[in-house]
């Protein structure tokens, strides 16, 4: 049998094959992590979804905590705000924006305070002061207590009443009762009734590190000083302030002198560091099917009521984009994001040395595609996973056990179960006809009647090739295999002179098509072309289309065999995720062999589409909806009137793939088959083949194991007097637990294998 | 006498024989190898023939984990 050489050591450091960069404009794509439109809009940043969130379950105290983290006098800012958040809110492009102020409001109104961390929270070393008064000076004298600075308030007034009044006018009774007990409650050190002289803010810069005063005060004691907007920062006066409008404005000027605060009482420059400042752009994706209420609750003369607001901030969709996890089983499975999920598979294929804990999940993704066409700026999760792995073995870290199987299944199919042979009568041919590996094991009857069929009904010959297009080598990332596998072919082709493939598999056809100057064709196009033959029929009842991830983006595809179900007489019901946007089975990317959970998964999100009877023109799609328990059919058994029947096991699919070469050659090419026979019985219990089958043991496994028996009569007679063999068969050691018959042959009763050497040791 | 450190010890109590050989397994000193690594364990062995052998519960168990283990190195 062929063998693939197992890597020799984990010890390998090489260089490797993704860029940094490439990986990072990838991650970019997607907007998972940008903030809703709300908060983007918000210059003061508050996170509005979770603060609606918190609202809408009545948690008014947890509420109000989010919204002191950009108001330290919350109804001062609720009542001036001029909320360019309801402008961007998604909601307003199909109905009202939320109405997010007057839940602001009711929340600043109607939220308990927390008191929590108020009382412990150790002061800052670094003392400021701030001279003067008005909404501005009181905003950052609110805003840098909030920051645990020790802060002192040196103004006219001749109390904190007087003061606020002189701060937010506008505030009405009951607003100004709460706001004066907020600002009493507050650390913050006053010194009223003060004459605000130069000498006095001379005196007061000696014993604060960083002293901020009111816009006003500044402009009288140092006419025409000059403050850099971006920094509320006159730099001649070393004077925190500068000029704001209205309440909004001078928030956000609050906000920006407070930073500089932090740089300058650091003795850093206060240009540095200060990150992304005010409203931004956001690209997040939200599915407006989501919204239920477009209309706003009304709003009385003095605001919401408590129901009132928890009814308003029920309304927000809590903007997220899922739309790929919502598609795509694998995704679900591993609750990441692409973008995040990505960062780490990439991080994965930079460890040299430890534990690759993300190579399940690299494995486990079926390269679809179907994430990119649901994701609104096209994340492209196949293309990281394949890159990954193709990383991971260029630098000699990527496992063999997670996909051997599937490599010498094709090593089988391209070996031992290959055949390539011109029609009778012709040395080269016009056309070859290419079914695929999963077709030949799993269909077999369906293939050769498709095969005499294009013989028949072409001129100028058509050939049959048996084998694998190298779909599995380019999945599992072994690159250099897959260029092996593709000078094979072409080598193969040449020899029936370079005829057209008439391929039987989207996988095949998207496959091929990486062969340069090759003339590609799918059946399903052929056949809509010359027509359908005699002996076709469709279901009897309505059928969902299953779409191959083979065929996305391949529109033509996805209709001409929609076009030959119609013609069977096929009634097809409409499923969500049809055509481009459909799912994998799970076979893809070999996710079948890597990662039999999520690859269930995945077969799961395709079935529960529809309840009917699935027809689909992948094979490994027919064969996975067949085993679980879904009546499934590809398109050739209906257009032959062949059916496969129940699904076949690892080894049938084997046996499969060499009896339809056998028979062909017999029947077609009328050729000696060189069929190998056992001269003993075989038999097997049930639970043998069920336990082989999950073990991916093949029947040749178990035939290796006892041909060695036979030859050397090594074996251990366990309590119950069956005996145990084995043999290392490449990779892997097999251990078969059998009794002998009478007649010579053999009942096999269990099979296990594992992958280390074992060997006996002196001493 | 330095103590030598087995991952794994299996004794075959004497239920177990040799077919070719016809003598129990004895508890005997055998090594796990894989990607280049070696683990030192205690199995039943053929005294007369050095038949090393893994029982099915080890095979799917300890073995196993330790080849995923290794596989992800
Ligand atoms: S669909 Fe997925 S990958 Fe695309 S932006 Fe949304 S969360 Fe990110
Ligand atoms: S629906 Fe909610 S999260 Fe989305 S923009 Fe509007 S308020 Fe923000
Ligand atoms: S399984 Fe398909 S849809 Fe899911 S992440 Fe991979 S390529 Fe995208
Ligand atoms: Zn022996």
């Amino acid at each position: 049998m062929s063998q693939i050489q197992e890597r020799g050591s984990t010890h390998v450091y090489k260089v490797n094959k993704i860029s940094k960069e490439e990986m990072d404009s990838m991650v970019a794509r997607c907007v998972h992590e940008d903030p809703p439109f709300c908060s983007a809009a918000c210059p003061l940043k508050l996170d509005a979804r979770a603060f609606l969130e918190a609202a809408a379950a009545g948690n008014f105290k947890k509420a109000l905590l989010l919204y002191e983290k950009i108001a330290p006098f919350p109804l001062i800012l609720s009542a001036g705000c001029e909320a360019p958040c309801e402008k961007k809110c998604r909601l307003s492009e199909i109905g009202d924006g939320l109405a997010i102020r007057e839940v602001e409001r009711a929340v600043a109104r109607f939220g308990e305070q927390s008191r929590l961390g108020m009382v412990f929270r150790s002061k800052k070393r670094k003392s400021t002061a701030v001279l003067g008064s008005g909404l501005f000076a009181l905003l950052l004298a609110g805003e840098l207590e909030k920051k645990a600075y020790p802060v002192r308030v040196l103004c006219e007034e001749a109390d904190e009443e007087a003061y606020l009044r002189a701060a937010a006018p506008f505030l009405d009774g009951e607003a100004f009762r709460l706001e004066l007990k907020r600002l009493r409650g507050k650390d913050i050190q006053f010194e009223f009734g003060c004459a605000l002289t130069p000498e006095l803010l001379e005196e007061t810069r000696g014993s604060a590190d960083v002293l901020c005063a009111s816009w006003e005060l500044t402009q009288q004691l140092f006419p025409g000083a000059q403050s850099v907007p971006e920094l509320v920062y006159c730099e001649a006066e070393r004077l925190v302030s500068g000029p704001s409008e209205g309440v909004m404005g001078a928030a956000f000027a609050v906000k920006k002198a407070a930073l500089t605060v932090d740089r300058l009482a650091q003795n850093l420059d206060p240009r540095n560091t200060r990150g992304q400042e005010g409203a931004v752009d956001s690209k997040l994706y939200t599915d407006l099917a989501e919204a239920k209420e477009l209309r706003r609750v009304p709003v009385g003369e003095s605001g919401y009521s408590r129901e009132e607001a928890i009814r308003e901030a029920g309304r927000c969709i809590r903007c997220h984009c899922e739309e790929c996890l919502k598609s795509c089983a694998y995704l679900k499975h591993y609750k990441k994001h692409p973008g995040l999920l990505a960062k780490e598979i990439y991080n994965n294929t930079q460890i040299i040395m430890g534990d690759h804990q993300l190579n399940k999940p690299m494995n486990a993704c079926s390269l679809c595609g179907q994430c990119t066409v649901v994701c609104p700026n096209g994340f492209d999760m196949a293309r990281v996973c394949h890159l990954a792995r193709q990383n991971m073995v260029s630098t000699d870290k990527m496992p063999l056990a997670p996909h051997e199987f599937a490599l010498l299944d094709m090593l089988f199919s391209n070996g031992e179960a290959f055949l390539c042979r011109p029609q009778p009568g012709y040395e080269t041919c016009r056309y070859v006809f290419f079914p695929g590996c999963q077709a030949a094991a799993i269909a077999p009857a369906t293939v050769k009647a498709a095969y005499l069929d294009l013989c028949a009904r072409f001129e100028g010959g058509v050939a049959l090739m048996l084998g694998c297009c190298g779909a599995i080598c380019d999945w599992a990332g072994r690159y250099e295999m897959e260029a092996q596998t593709r000078d094979f072919l072409d080598r193969e082709l040449a020899k029936l002179g370079d005829p057209t493939v008439i391929a039987g598999c989207p996988t095949c056809l998207k496959e091929l098509s990486g062969h340069e100057g090759l003339k590609l064709r799918g059946i399903w196009d052929v056949l809509l072309e010359i027509g359908l033959p005699a002996g076709g029929h469709g279901l009897d009842r309505p059928a969902a289309m299953h779409d191959a991830c083979g065929a996305r983006g391949d529109a033509k595809t996805q209709e001409a065999v929609r076009e030959l179900a119609r013609r069977l007489g096929c009634e097809l019901s409409e499923t969500p995720y049809e055509g481009d946007r459909a799912p994998c089975c799970g076979y893809g990317g070999l996710t079948a062999y890597a990662n039999r959970e999520v690859a269930a998964e995945m077969t799961d999100k395709c079935l529960e589409r529809s309840d009917a009877p699935y027809i689909s023109y992948c094979m490994a799609c027919r064969d996975r909806f067949a085993r679980q328990g879904r009546e499934s059919r590809h398109i050739l058994e209906l257009v032959y009137g062949t059916d496969a029947g129940a699904p076949p096991d690892i080894s049938e699919k084997r046996r499969n793939r060499l009896t339809l070469k056998n028979e062909v050659l017999q029947e077609i090419w009328l050729e000696e088959a060189m069929e190998k026979k056992l001269d003993y019985p075989l038999r097997w219990t049930d639970e043998a083949r069920r336990m082989m089958d999950d073990r991916m043991i093949l029947v040749e496994d178990v035939i290796a194991v006892l041909e060695d028996f036979r030859e050397s009569g090594e074996a251990i007679r366990d309590e119950d007097g069956l005996l145990v063999a084995r043999r290392r068969v490449g990779n892997a050691t097999f251990w078969v637990k059998f009794s002998p018959e009478d007649d010579g042959g053999f009942l096999v009763r269990r099979a296990w294998s594992h992958r280390m050497r074992v060997e006996k040791r002196e001493g | 006498m330095a103590i030598e450190k087995n991952y794994y010890t299996i004794d075959p109590q004497g239920k177990l024989s040799c077919y070719k050989c016809g003598v129990p397994l004895v508890k005997g000193k055998a090594k796990f190898m894989y990607l280049d690594n070696g683990f030192p364990v205690e199995l039943p062995v053929c005294p007369v023939c050095g038949f090393v052998y893994v029982p099915e519960e080890l095979a799917l168990g300890k073995v196993a984990s330790v080849e995923r283990a290794l596989e992800d190195k």
